[in-house]
Formats: structure tokens, C-alpha cells, sequence
């Protein structure tokens, strides 16, 4: 896994991207809520008070619809303990099928058929700093949680970022309202090209939605 | 449903039909009754090739009744792949149709006197069998369009395709689904094979005349099927997550985890796996006119089945699943959404189980026949695969086949079957399930049903080591009821998770049969039929040994956790005592 940091954020010069879209394109940024996404987050906390006071999700919901937590990669059950750290890799989703499925499931029956890659916290005394968060939905948590988190603004790798915009059809830009770099109107055609990002490693983007 | 169609494939003048009563395995559903009729009649030691074999199909115990979820169809027999017995079921309109033209089973038996090869058609005016040559070696969408133009839109089919015909280890039976196209299929071990034995291509069901199965207690049947029916649509997965993206919905967590398996059984993560992932691929379906939300019989309301279209907006194959779109995506190191949805329409063609051939290209991968990621060498050897060349013969009977051939140590298999999608070093209690199972590496054999409303051999503390074997034990014999039912095992989410709707499960099987269905009862069924299943294999030759991982699972560190597989064998020889 690709690891930022908090000082990787924080450049001054980072590349702003302000889309204002239809409502109707919201789907396709799923595909950027699943590959990996980026947040600035105060750290140094558990992984409840990180969803609850800074991401501003219900504590109802995480009980409910959050059902796998994967923490480094590894299923997490217990999150009062499990501590987010700068650069730490966070994944939401909803209860998924299968065997697996359940096994991956937060406090579940099974997680004794994955206990040895569960999320066992080594570090429980660090202090609250800023820091960076590496963020993923699956799922049904990607329509549901995603909207808010792309309009607050996120941090993501230039190259997906153009990647991603470069791969969008027409009705996409058709439903671009607005587009913003850093600060000033620019036209499609030059985000559909794939080198207007490079010599940047990242790139701070928002999406609102018009409708 | 109170009989068994039996056809003797080697009678004289050509194969023979007939209809005896059900007898001594009245009760009996689904894989239960695959099970008990190759246990007791077919001779473990026999060649599963040959004249002593029998392939069994049965529908599931409410098939063919208003129940939901009641569709799945089982086909047992002596595995070609496996050496063992094998039970292999399938979703499909068959089950249902079966059903309501009365008959608890098909069984094909004997040996066929000449290389005709026969069509069955049953209606409810009975049976009648007929040589027709022109079928040879067609692919399941082309036979099936034959079958529609001679019998109508209204049929359900059976059939298989050239693979099935050259009798190979991996080839699968084919089952029409709703719009009438071969897309659900029993995969797994080769079963294809044993019906390509008997020289009977394809088997067509009309149902036209008859009527739904009646339960012996119609209102009750009626309230405990709508009280299941509201369980699995209020709960997230049965009722939002799967309609919403299909099994494959799970690539993004198992990729997550570290419990992918890529470039055949080496890592546990794949740079592209949000490309091919459920979510990914349902936008896709979605942009292109295709349909996501889909059932595969009527009487589904999970719906976890879709379409997919090509980019020009055709129908290129049903939705692939979750094991599909693994075995030829990750495994093999494709993210190609619309390659890999074209080697799940070839293989359904052809009559080729996903899981094995996937297994079995990445297998040929690391042998150097193709490199990974290449996703039309990959397309190239399942075409080989369909026109029967000499390489497509290796390829066609597996992976264990395949890395015999060419050399090949890291063979990803128990029992000559391949393993599907999880990893057993990152989530070590389905390496046991797929060590212990009888039908060889199998993710469904030990299921998430109900270990918390069963609660079979007790409370499990899941924080014990041993945790991992009575949990493997406790799901294979849920599983092995729930096969026997003919349910689909998508319901064990809501079962899992609700009491009521398991409540509602046996309230179903209680008021049609007019029995008293309880949760101990259905922990017996599942400890007789593993018991069943287990004699034969061990009257076949099977040994403790034979209930391992390849031992390269032991000792190769899989990342990014880098874990081995530490469950003793000694433990693995225990998942079988109650």
C-alpha cells in the first residue's frame, strides 16, 4: 500500500480541483471511493471517536451498517481500541455474503476462522496530532457515506485522479456544471487530458452536487 | 413428487426409460438424495466413467412449490475430478420444473452400447428419448437454440456442452435460467463428464399442465413463506447488497484483507481489483443497458444475478460471479472486466466449471505457457479447451491435470479440485473446510448458516484454537442440510442474523410436509448425509492423508500478512468426530 503522511497534505502548492456535478454523476466517482482516498484527520485516536466526531457518522449506523472495519488490512473487532495513526489505511463496508463474508464481520461468530490476520493494536498510548488518513468504501457505504466526503474534499494521487477523469465519457462532462482549478474556470477538454497533473504526486479534489 | 425416473443408458435398442417409486428414499431432497442413491448403488471403487457410475439429479425438497429461494438443483455422482463423491448443484428453472412433473430424481445409469448420442424430453405426458447425432459437439447456446426452435420457450433444459462430451474433469451440467440461456451451471467436479458417459446430451422439462406443488397445509405454508420472504428482504445483504452488486461485491474486501488470491495462489492482493470489482462491474451493467438486479429462477428474491453487455450494448454473458471473476480476473492477473466476462460466456458454452478452469490457466501461467495479465492467451486456452486440441485436454481436466503436465509444484487443489476465491493462510478456517470437505477444495461445503440458531455439538467459543475445527465441522453439516432442501444457501445471511426467518425455514418444510421440522432435526439430515458421503470416499480409498492442503500452504508466506496455514493436522482429523 501506497503510505502519505500529514506533511504530504499539507503542501502549499497542492493542486485544487473543485467539480460542481448532476446528481446523476455521482456513480461514477465510486470507482475513486473504492480504489483509495485521502482525508486530513486529527489522529492519535480510536477508530470510533475517528468515524464519529470527524467523519460525523452516527454511532446507530457504525453498529448497524458498518459491519467490516479493516484497520492496515486486517479485520478489526473491537473499535475502541484499535488506534488510528498518520498515514494509518482505514475500509468501511456493509455486511457482506458468504462464509468469508461473515468471518470478515466485526465481533462476529466467526472471526475465530481469521484470527491470524486480525487487528491486534501494539500502539495504544500515541498522542493526538494531525495526520492523514487513508480512506476506502465498498460497498453500499459508497452512495450512502461518499457524497458528504467528496464535498468536504479529499486528497488523492494525481495519477489516479487523471486517470479516472480521463476515462469518463461524454455525459460526464455533460453533467459537469463547474469545474475549478485552483480557483479559476477551465473547460473539459483540458482535464480529459492526462498530463495536466504531472509533475504532482497528489491533488486536493472536491465534487458538490448542483441538484 | 413420489418417483425416480430411471434411464438405462445400455439398455437394448437404445437407452430405456422408468418410472419407479420412490421407496426407501422418500424424504429425502437435493444433495441428501444425490448422496444416499450413489452411496448405496454405485460401487466406490468403480471407474466414474464407466458402466457401474450414476449421474443423479434431484430437486431440492420444496422445489417446485411457492417458496422462495426453493430453485437449487442437485447432481451427484462418482467425481471424475476427484476420485470421490460429488455433489454439485445449481441454481436454474430445472428444479422447479423437475419438481412439478413429479419426480424426486433423474437417475442416468449403465453404459451406452454405441457413440448416438440422445436427447430425453419429459412432459407430463411422460418420457421420450431420441437419437439425434446432430447435437454433437455443440456449445450449450447453440444446442439450446435448437431446443427452444423444437420444443418451444416454455422448456427448461439440462444439457452439456463439448467438454462435457470429451469427458473432462472440469466440464459442468448446464441449466437454463428464466430467459431460457445456459448460464447456471453445477460446476464443480466434473459431473458433465459422467452425463457425457452416458451419452445423453440434453434433457428438456415441460411443466406445461401441471400445477404448483400443494403443501399439506396451505395457509400456514403460505404465512411461513411470506414471514421468510420479509426476513431476506429486510436484511442488508439479502435484501440490499447482493441485489445491488452480486456476489461479486466481495472482491474489494478479500482484496482488502490480504485473502485474494492472485497470480495462482501467490499474494493476497491485486493492484486491479477495483476495476473488476461487484461495485465496478455493476456500473458497467448499468451504463450499458445491462441489468444487475436478476434472478436465476423464478422464486428468487435475493435477485444477486445480472446481465452483462458488451460495450456495443449486446448480451455478452449472464453476470459473472464473485468465484468467476476471480479465477479469471485476479488469479490470473487480468482486471479486464470484459475479457473475463467473455471467458465466463466461453466457459458456459463450452460446459466448463469458472473455478477450475481459472485455476487451472493460472496454473499454465506459471508454467510459462502464457504470461499473467494476459488476458487473450487466457481467452485463447479456454477455446482450446472447447475444441478438444491436445493441450485443451490437459487444460480441460484441471489444475491438478495441468501442473502434472507441465511441471508444475504450486498446484492450488485438494482432492484434485481446485480452490476457489479465499485464501486458506489468511482465513485459516476455510482451509479446513476445504481440506475435510468430501467433494475436495469447495468454499460452499462449510456455509454461514445459522451456528448461533443450530448451535450444532454445543456453544462454540470462538476464541479457542480449536474454535476453527468445530466451527468447520458445525457449517459443513449445516451446509449438507441446506443442500438437501434445495435452498438457496444465499439465505444464511438473513438465517444467520434473524431466528425468526430460520424459524420461518422450518415452519416452510413443516407445513408442506406436514411434519415437525426442528433445528435438531436438520442437524441430523446434515450428520447423515456428511456420513453417507464419507463412507464412500474412504470405501473409495480416501485416507486422513487425503484431508490436506498441498503443503506449500505450510511453509510459503503469503502477503501482505505473511502467514502460513497453522492448523495441525491432527486437529484436521478431528473436524469429523461428533
Amino acid at each position: 500500500m501506497t503510505c502519505f503522511r500529514r506533511q504530504d497534505l499539507d503542501d502549499s502548492s497542492l493542486t485544487q480541483l473543485r467539480l460542481v456535478i448532476d446528481d446523476s454523476q455521482l456513480p461514477g466517482f465510486y470507482q475513486i471511493l473504492q480504489a483509495g482516498l485521502m482525508v486530513k484527520a486529527l489522529v492519535g485516536c480510536n477508530t470510533k471517536s475517528f468515524l464519529t466526531q470527524q467523519l460525523g457518522i452516527s454511532p446507530e449506523y457504525i453498529t448497524e451498517r458498518i459491519q467490516s472495519i479493516f484497520l492496515e488490512g486486517r479485520p478489526v473487532d473491537d473499535l475502541d481500541s484499535a488506534m488510528i495513526h498518520d498515514g494509518s489505511h482505514l475500509s468501511l463496508s456493509a455486511a457482506m455474503p458468504g462464509l468469508v463474508g461473515a468471518t470478515l464481520r466485526r465481533g462476529g461468530v466467526y472471526g475465530a476462522l481469521r484470527s491470524s490476520i486480525t487487528y491486534n493494536e501494539s500502539d495504544s498510548q500515541c498522542e493526538i496530532a494531525e495526520g492523514c488518513v487513508h480512506l476506502k468504501l465498498f460497498n453500499l457505504l459508497m452512495k450512502e457515506l461518499g457524497p458528504d466526503l467528496l464535498s468536504k474534499g479529499i486528497y488523492l494521487k494525481s495519477s489516479h485522479l487523471a486517470g479516472f477523469l480521463s476515462g469518463q465519457p461524454l455525459e460526464f462532462w455533460q453533467g459537469c456544471k463547474e469545474i475549478l482549478l485552483n480557483g479559476k474556470p477551465v473547460r473539459p477538454d483540458f482535464l480529459e487530458k492526462e498530463n495536466w497533473l504531472s509533475g504532482y504526486d497528489l491533488v486536493y479534489l472536491s465534487v458538490i452536487t448542483a441538484n | 413428487m413420489d418417483k425416480i425416473l430411471r434411464i438405462d443408458v445400455g439398455a437394448t435398442g437404445g437407452p430405456k426409460a422408468t418410472e419407479v417409486p420412490v421407496g426407501e428414499y422418500a424424504g429425502f431432497g437435493g444433495r441428501a438424495l444425490t448422496s444416499a442413491i450413489v452411496s448405496k448403488e454405485v460401487p466406490p471403487l468403480c471407474h466414474p466413467l464407466g458402466a457401474d457410475n450414476k449421474l443423479v439429479i434431484a430437486p431440492g425438497l420444496l422445489s417446485g412449490t411457492g417458496g422462495a429461494q426453493s430453485g437449487r438443483i442437485s447432481v451427484g455422482g462418482k467425481s471424475p475430478l476427484t476420485g470421490g463423491i460429488k455433489e454439485s448443484n445449481s441454481g436454474g428453472q430445472a428444479s422447479q420444473v423437475l419438481a412439478k412433473l413429479g419426480y424426486n430424481a433423474i437417475v442416468l445409469e449403465g453404459k451406452p452400447a454405441s457413440d448416438d448420442l440422445y436427447k430425453v424430453f419429459i412432459n407430463k405426458d411422460g418420457v421420450k428419448i431420441t437419437k439425434d447425432n446432430s447435437l454433437k459437439m455443440l456449445p450449450n447456446y447453440d444446442l439450446i437454440a435448437k431446443m427452444k426452435a423444437e420444443f418451444g420457450d416454455k422448456v427448461a433444459c439440462i444439457s452439456i456442452g463439448p467438454a462435457g462430451e470429451m469427458k473432462m474433469g472440469a466440464a459442468t451440467v448446464a441449466f437454463t435460467d428464466m430467459e431460457q440461456r445456459p448460464t447456471r451451471h453445477a460446476g464443480r467436479g466434473g459431473m458433465g463428464a459422467v452425463m457425457g458417459a452416458k451419452n445423453i446430451k440434453v434433457i428438456v422439462l415441460d411443466a406445461t399442465g401441471m400445477p404448483v406443488r400443494e403443501p399439506k397445509d396451505p395457509q400456514k405454508f403460505m404465512d411461513a413463506n411470506k414471514r421468510f420472504v420479509d426476513g431476506l428482504k429486510k436484511h442488508p445483504v439479502t435484501g440490499q447488497g447482493l441485489p445491488a452488486f452480486g456476489t461479486n461485491v466481495l472482491t474489494n474486501i478479500l482484496n482488502e484483507v490480504g485473502g485474494y488470491p492472485t497470480y495462482n495462489f501467490k499474494q493476497g492482493r491485486f493492484d486491479g481489483a477495483s476495476k473488476i470489482s461487484g461495485e465496478t462491474q455493476a456500473e458497467t451493467e448499468k451504463k450499458r443497458g445491462a441489468n444487475p438486479t436478476h434472478g436465476c429462477h423464478r422464486g428468487c428474491v435475493i435477485q444477486c444475478s445480472g446481465t452483462y453487455n458488451d460495450k456495443d450494448g449486446h448480451y455478452l454473458t449472464k453476470q459473472p460471479e464473485y468465484e468467476t471473476v476471480w479465477a479469471h480476473g485476479g488469479n490470473c492477473g487480468i482486471s479486464d472486466l470484459d475479457k473475463i466476462a467473455m471467458m465466463d460466456f466461453l466457459d458456459d458454452n463450452y460446459g466448463i466449471d469458472t473455478i477450475e478452469m481459472g485455476a487451472t490457466i493460472a496454473v499454465a501461467m506459471e508454467a510459462g505457457l502464457a504470461k499473467f495479465g494476459d488476458a487473450d492467451a487466457a481467452i485463447k486456452m479456454v477455446h482450446e479447451v472447447g475444441k478438444g486440441t491436445d493441450l485443451g485436454r490437459i487444460l480441460g481436466n484441471g489444475a491438478a491435470m495441468t501442473g502434472k503436465a507441465f511441471g508444475v509444484e504450486r498446484v492450488p487443489v485438494v482432492k484434485n479440485q481446485a480452490m476457489p476465491a479465499y485464501d486458506p493462510r489468511a482465513v485459516q478456517g476455510i482451509g479446513v473446510t476445504y481440506a475435510t470437505s468430501p467433494m475436495g477444495a469447495d468454499h460452499t461445503a462449510g456455509y454461514a448458516v445459522a451456528q448461533n440458531v443450530l448451535k450444532v455439538g454445543g456453544d462454540v467459543n470462538a476464541l479457542k484454537p480449536e474454535g476453527q475445527i468445530e466451527l468447520s465441522r458445525n457449517l459443513q453439516i449445516a451446509t449438507a442440510a441446506i443442500d438437501s432442501t434445495g435452498m438457496c444457501l444465499f439465505i444464511a445471511f438473513a438465517v444467520l442474523d434473524q431466528p425468526d426467518t430460520f424459524q420461518a425455514l422450518l415452519d416452510m418444510l413443516s407445513t408442506f410436509y406436514g411434519i415437525n421440522m426442528t433445528g435438531d432435526g436438520v442437524t441430523d439430515l446434515g450428520k447423515k448425509v456428511l456420513k453417507m458421503e464419507r463412507d464412500f470416499n474412504k470405501a473409495a480409498g480416501f485416507t486422513p492423508q487425503h484431508d490436506r492442503l498441498p503443503s506449500y500452504f505450510k511453509t510459503e508466506k503469503f502477503a501482505p500478512h505473511n502467514v502460513t496455514f497453522g492448523v495441525k493436522d491432527e486437529d484436521l482429523d478431528k473436524v469429523f468426530n461428533w
